[in-house]
Formats: C-alpha cells, sequence, structure tokens
C-alpha cells in the first residue's frame, strides 16, 4: 500500500493557505491623504505650541474642535455646538453642545470643558483669541453654555466661537506651564483626527481618522503632511508623491491637462499702494486721487501679474467678498482727469513733468524684491502722468519698519485676513504697520467702530457698505 | 603636539571672543525693542509682561552694557543660546534638531571632494599635458564656475524631476516605516543629489592642488610620494573648503527641502528669527574654528617640517 501521508498533508497545507493567504492578501494599507507644505514646521499642534500662523492653527484645527466652523461657503456652521441663540437683551450667546461629542481620551466632553477653556484662556494667553470679549462663562447644563459678552462684539461667532479650541478640563487644570505641556495629554481633543507623529525637522506630520468622531468618520484613514519646495509641488503631484500642493497659478492649465483637478483659492491677499497721509503733498485727499485715477489695475493685473489676480478697488473689502459694496466706483484710468485734479492744486506740466511753484514733483516709492514688477509697472503710471518716481527696493520687514514709523511716501505692500470686516478696525485704526492708521475722519472712525458691535447681520451690511463708500 | 597646542589656542580663543562680541553687539545696536532684536517680532506677540521681565533679567537688559556681556557670556557658558519665539522652543534645542543633517550633507561632501579631487589630480598630474589631463582640467573649470544653487537646480530637474531617480525633498521619506538597512539605502537616496551639487563646487581645489605635485619617475612610488605631498596643500585648504561648503550648504538644503541648518538659517532670516541665526553663526563659527584647529594638529603630524620646527 502506498503512503500517502504526503498528499495528505499537502491537501491539509493547502487548505490551510487557502484560508490564510486571502487573508494576507486582503489586508489593505491605510487610505492615506499627502498633503504637500513647503515650510513643513508649523509648530507642536496643541494650541499653546503651534505657530501663530494659518498654517500652524489648521495643524492644530485636525485635532481640536471649536463650537463653529465654517462651511466651503464660507458660512458659519455647527461643530461642537449644535445650534445657538444670540439673546439680544443679554447681549449673550447660549450654546447647545453636541452630546455625540468625547475627547479622543473617550471621556466625555461636556459644557464644563467649554467653561473651563475660557478660563484657562484668561490665565493663560492664547494666540488670536480675546477672551476679554466674553463676560461671563456659564454653564446651564451638561451640555448647555451660556456666554454673555462684555460688549456687542459682531464677529463672535466667527471670531471667537468658531476660532477658540476647546481644551479638556480634566487633563489641562493641572497644567501651569501650556507652552511647555507636551506628549500625549496634551493633544486629546475631540477633533476628526489624532496626532500619530509629529518631526519638527523634517517639518511632517501624521494624522489618524478618529473613528468615534461626532461628525461622522472622516474618509482618509490618514493625513500626511509632508514638506516639498514650491518649486517641486506640480513634479511631486505629477510623480505621486503627494496627493495636493498648492501650486504656481502658470501651471494650472499644465495639471488640468495632466487631469488633476485644480482648485482655484479665494483671492485672499490684498496689495496695497500706500501713501503717507501725515506728509506733503499725500496729506491733501485729491492729490491721492490724482494718483488713484493715474494707475491702469487692469493693466496691473494682466502685466505684473499675468492674469493671476483679482483687480482691486478702493477701501479694503475685496471686490469677491460679500460685504463689498457692487455700487461704490472704482477708480477707473483717467490720466485726464487725474491732472485737472493736479492742476486745481496748482501742479503744471513742463517737459513732461508736474512741478509747482518752480519745484519739480517727486515722489519715493518703497518696494520689495517680489513685488518688483509691481513697482517698476507703478513707477511707469506715475512717471506718465509726470510725477517723477524714485523707486526703491528694500527688504521686507525693513520696509515694514519705515512704514510703521512714516519713514515715506508711498509703499507697496500688502496682507490678508480680509475676509470678516472686524479686520477694518485693525487696517483703518489701529497701530502697526498694516495700518493705515487714519483718525482724521471721525465718520469713517465711528462706521468701523459702529459694524463691530452691530449685531444683526443685515444692518451689518449696510454699515459696511457705506464705509466702503 | 603640545606646543603646538599652546601657540594656536590662544588665537582661537581670541577669534572666538571676537565672534561673541559681535553676537552680542549687532542685535543691541539696532533701534527699537532690544527683547525684540534678539528675539524677533514674535516676541512681541507672544510675551506677557512676567516673561518679559524674565527675559530681561536674564540677560540683564536694563543693566549697564557690560553687565549685560557679563551675563551673555555666563548664559553662553550654561549653553543658553536664548529662546526662539517662532519656534517656541529654546534656541539651542532648534538648531541641534538641525544639525546632524548638515553635518551628514558637509562631511559627505568634504570626503568625496577630498578623496576623489586628491585621486583624479594625481591622475592627472601624472598625465600632464596628456588628454586626460586637458579634459579633466577643463571640465572641473566649467562645472564648478557655476554658482552651486544653479548646478543644484541642475541635478534636481534632471535627476528629480525629468528622470524621477531621486526624492525631490527631504532627507528620508517620511513615515515609510523604514528601519535599518533600507532607512539608510533611503538616507543615502535623498543625501545623493545634495552632496553631488556640494561636492562639485569644492572638487576643483583638491584636484588643482594635487596635480600640481611633482613625481618621481616610477608609477608606484610616484603616486605614493606625490600623494602625499600633495595632501598637506589640501589638508591646509579644507579648512577653507569647509567654510566654503557651509555657506554653499545654505543654497543647496533650500533647493532640495533637506532639514539642516541651511533651511532653518533661511526660515529665521524670513522670519527675523534673531535669536535662532545669532545661534546658529555662534554654532557654525565655533563648528569652524574647532575644524582649522584639528587640522593645525593634523598638518602637524604629517609635515615633519612643522613638528620639528616647534
Amino acid at each position: 500500500m502506498r503512503d500517502r501521508s504526503h498528499i495528505h498533508s499537502a491537501i491539509c497545507l493547502a487548505i490551510l493557505l487557502f484560508f490564510l493567504l486571502p487573508q494576507s492578501i486582503a489586508w489593505t494599507k491605510p487610505l492615506t491623504y499627502t498633503i504637500a507644505d513647503t515650510t513643513g514646521d508649523w509648530g507642536y499642534p496643541s494650541p499653546y505650541r503651534r505657530y501663530p500662523r494659518g498654517p500652524g492653527y489648521l495643524r492644530m484645527s485636525f485635532i481640536f474642535d471649536t463650537l463653529t466652523w465654517k462651511n466651503g461657503a464660507g458660512e458659519v456652521v455647527p461643530a461642537l455646538a449644535e445650534r445657538w441663540e444670540y439673546l439680544g437683551s443679554e447681549n449673550a450667546y447660549v450654546f447647545q453642545l453636541n452630546r455625540n461629542a468625547q475627547w479622543h481620551d473617550g471621556a466625555p466632553f461636556t459644557a464644563e470643558d467649554v467653561a473651563f477653556t475660557v478660563q484657562y484662556i484668561r490665565k493663560y494667553p492664547m494666540a488670536w483669541i480675546d477672551p476679554k470679549i466674553i463676560g461671563k462663562a456659564l454653564t446651564l447644563g451638561p451640555h448647555t453654555v451660556k456666554f454673555v459678552l462684555s460688549e456687542r462684539y459682531a464677529p463672535f461667532l466667527t471670531n471667537i466661537a468658531g476660532t477658540m479650541p476647546i481644551i479638556p478640563r480634566h487633563i489641562w487644570k493641572g497644567v501651569t506651564d501650556p507652552r511647555r505641556f507636551g506628549g500625549e495629554k496634551a493633544l486629546v481633543g475631540t477633533g476628526p483626527f489624532r496626532l500619530l507623529d509629529y518631526n519638527k525637522a523634517q517639518g511632517t506630520y501624521l494624522y489618524e481618522a478618529n473613528d468615534d468622531y461626532y461628525g461622522g468618520r472622516p474618509k482618509a484613514d490618514r493625513i500626511k503632511f509632508i514638506k516639498v519646495s514650491a518649486e517641486m509641488a506640480a513634479a511631486a503631484l505629477k510623480r505621486g508623491l503627494v496627493d495636493a500642493a498648492s501650486i504656481p497659478p502658470d501651471l494650472a492649465e499644465d495639471m488640468k491637462r495632466a487631469d488633476f483637478r485644480v482648485i482655484r483659492a479665494p483671492y485672499g491677499w490684498h496689495l496695497k499702494l500706500v501713501m503717507n497721509h501725515r506728509e506733503p503733498p499725500l496729506d491733501v485727499k485729491a492729490f491721492r486721487q490724482a494718483l488713484a485715477y493715474a494707475i491702469d489695475r487692469k493693466g496691473l493685473v494682466e502685466i505684473t501679474q499675468r492674469g493671476h489676480a483679482m483687480v482691486g478697488n478702493p477701501g479694503f473689502v475685496p471686490p469677491d467678498s460679500p460685504w463689498s459694496n457692487p455700487r461704490v466706483k472704482p477708480y477707473e484710468l483717467d490720466l485726464d482727469r487725474a491732472r485737472r485734479l493736479l492742476r486745481k492744486l496748482g501742479y503744471e506740466i513742463r517737459d513732461g513733468r508736474l512741478s509747482r511753484d518752480g519745484t519739480s514733483l517727486k515722489l519715493e516709492m518703497l518696494s520689495q524684491p517680489r513685488f518688483k514688477e509691481v513697482g517698476l509697472f507703478l513707477k511707469e503710471q506715475l512717471e506718465r502722468l509726470g510725477v517723477e518716481t524714485d523707486l526703491r527696493s528694500l527688504e521686507a520687514k525693513t520696509l515694514d519698519s519705515k512704514v510703521l514709523h512714516w519713514r515715506f511716501q508711498l509703499a507697496i505692500s500688502g496682507h490678508g485676513g480680509l475676509y470678516e470686516p472686524s479686520f477694518l478696525k485693525r487696517a483703518i485704526l489701529e497701530e502697526g504697520f498694516n495700518s493705515v492708521r487714519y483718525w482724521t475722519n471721525r465718520e469713517l472712525t465711528q462706521l468701523v467702530m459702529d459694524q463691530l458691535r452691530q449685531m444683526d447681520p443685515a444692518k451689518r451690511k449696510e454699515i459696511v457698505f457705506l464705509l466702503g463708500s | 603636539m603640545r606646543s603646538i597646542i599652546r601657540r594656536n589656542l590662544p588665537t582661537y580663543f581670541v577669534a572666538l571672543l571676537i565672534i561673541l562680541c559681535l553676537n552680542f553687539t549687532l542685535p543691541r545696536m539696532m533701534p527699537g525693542d532690544p527683547l525684540m532684536a534678539i528675539y524677533g517680532e514674535e516676541a512681541l506677540v507672544a510675551m506677557t509682561p512676567e516673561l518679559r521681565t524674565f527675559l530681561l533679567r536674564s540677560f540683564a537688559l536694563d543693566k549697564p552694557m557690560w553687565e549685560q556681556f557679563v551675563a551673555y557670556l555666563y548664559q553662553m557658558s550654561r549653553g543658553n543660546l536664548g529662546f526662539s519665539y517662532y519656534h517656541n522652543a529654546p534656541t539651542l534645542e532648534v538648531i541641534l534638531g538641525r544639525l546632524p543633517w548638515t553635518i551628514l550633507l558637509i562631511g559627505s561632501a568634504l570626503i568625496l571632494s577630498t578623496t576623489f579631487g586628491v585621486f583624479l589630480g594625481i591622475e592627472s598630474g601624472w598625465r600632464r599635458g596628456k588628454p586626460l589631463d586637458r579634459s579633466l582640467l577643463s571640465g572641473f573649470m566649467a562645472l564648478t564656475g557655476f554658482p552651486d544653487f544653479f548646478l543644484g537646480m541642475v541635478f534636481l530637474l534632471v535627476f528629480g524631476v525629468s528622470l524621477a531617480l531621486f526624492p525631490l525633498s527631504g532627507s528620508v521619506t517620511p513615515y515609510s516605516g523604514l528601519s535599518g538597512l533600507p532607512l539608510l539605502f533611503d538616507m543615502l537616496r535623498h543625501l545623493m543629489l545634495p552632496v553631488s551639487s556640494l561636492t562639485l563646487t569644492v572638487l576643483r581645489e583638491p584636484y588643482i592642488l594635487s596635480a600640481r605635485a611633482k613625481g618621481l619617475p616610477e608609477r608606484v612610488i610616484c603616486y605614493r610620494h606625490a600623494g602625499r605631498n600633495s595632501l598637506l596643500p589640501v589638508v591646509t585648504r579644507t579648512g577653507i573648503w569647509l567654510a566654503r561648503i557651509i555657506t554653499g550648504t545654505l543654497f543647496i538644503e533650500v533647493i532640495f527641502s533637506y532639514p539642516g541648518l541651511g533651511t532653518l538659517t533661511y526660515q529665521a532670516l524670513l522670519a527675523r528669527d534673531y535669536a535662532v541665526l545669532q545661534g546658529i553663526l555662534l554654532v557654525v563659527a565655533t563648528v569652524v574654528l574647532l575644524a582649522n584647529f584639528s587640522l593645525d594638529l593634523l598638518y602637524a603630524r604629517i609635515d615633519p617640517r612643522v613638528r620639528h620646527a616647534h
């Protein structure tokens, strides 16, 4: 009789493999979404250790939720707060919190955590959050919290409720040095992701999805941020090294042809020609208007930005913002009108140059190396008007310092953060090189402060429209 | 050897002192808030009154200049290079996190450039006037005439983008899960292009110096003696190349997004993080001085004339 034991063994092995192999083959790697970032390191993603910049906040916001958030259309939507109500008579907001939210360590999220966060920030200031706006934070129940504001503050839902990350009381109550607090406990939040790894030197972040997230499980199992230079972003996308990256606008069409989905970001950065309104001749409104009429803004965008920008408008509110007054007429290119204004001020043209009382009109314009083309374009525009323009290129911080101390006539400068009208106070009245510090128009000053205190959105919009005009 | 140490050490000590003085003086000469000059603009954003008092006291900024200098030296001696408000971490910690990557880059480039330079130089010198000598000389002259960053960009475009042979950024593949030998190979792959760019920019020096060596008739003897003779000026000039490589590293690291001191310097410049900039100046200056001192000792060891003269 033949020994069939080896056949039996082979069959058993085959059956065993049949059950084992599919499991090993069926194992899939987590779905990881890789995002390229040009800077890399934006700080340890805890509320007190992240860098006080947008990307630093974003890294933190994957882990820590706020009471409200914004959707893709810029509308305020629920986050840790399911719904809210403004009580005009008390100048207070009452938030009903999401009962399904819990901390990453399994502890329940309650109103106590929200009230604690406000008290903690009062004691240990957090970047971007002004706790003085909240006069009192009261818990009306385990999932109800009431903020009584110390003053009327229209952007409360976005600037405080939508910005302040809520921290767990059971962990942070014993923390006396938040800027040094690290480790696993420092990163316990309620957010859609948990941090798996942060490497400061490499500038990388790795997050994993929070399966129990109250807003629904994220689509990606993991999110990874890696550092890739701006010049290599497109190549990294094409090589499949990253799934998302910011690319120069000139490459948009090329990437579309390569079957990439290209998302156009909002025009969130504002380039200004800043005028020193404290010094002659720019202290005269008509003179400033004359310069404004002399500049071809469409040409500026087409030539210096190759069409990848939006034509600006007078005032600070971007034209594509819902707060922008569509009835306000922009300064269209009109050299004749510009010259008429200047003639009324006593200027006359001699040999193509404007002069008054025998003195040629000459202005100094400060610029930065990255705005070289803009500076040259504006210089050419002003000289076409007859204003001899001395263009000087300075390093960014040096230019900011000169603007801050009023040691300039004209300066090309810019900043972001323009989509909520609360920025108008910062940009017009507050001290700082990004502010025009214009206090002589009392009506303007009053309107800037009124829009901040107007809690009715429709009425607030009217005030902002009036400001823009 | 002891006499060389006794003779040279004070010179290096004085050099270090001058650098410390410059490091101390420059930010205090800037107009405006001294804390902003030392810690950067982020400090004013982040600073509470209590913290301001603490920092003023630590560096005696409210005291006369000489007391400030003493406090400054005391803090330096304790390894306290200040606090980076941009990174929200002690400056020394920020720098030490990046330093190993730069040492890896510079060390590799220095070893490769010296080794290949000397070898090719000797071979070329032995064949003086022949086609190999002429072509090598022309090639290196042409190649090293380009700025560091240009070569780096060309390498990245050709080998990284077009041929997709090498990574586009970083020093390792993030979260690859690699360890041991695969991790080492991954690091080497990331190192290849930056090191090649940096090596080529300084390759000319050891090549030329060794090519000038006068040889003996027999090739083997010539190689040994010419090699040894050519080593002396190579060692002497290595200190200068080191400084050259360090400055070249800034451009190379930025182009390749390599996480070393060069990238850190660039970020600190943009952010006006003076604490980090001063810390890097101090660390780099100290490294260069130490390297030059070591080379002085090495030179004395390999050149008997120097040894006997002391």
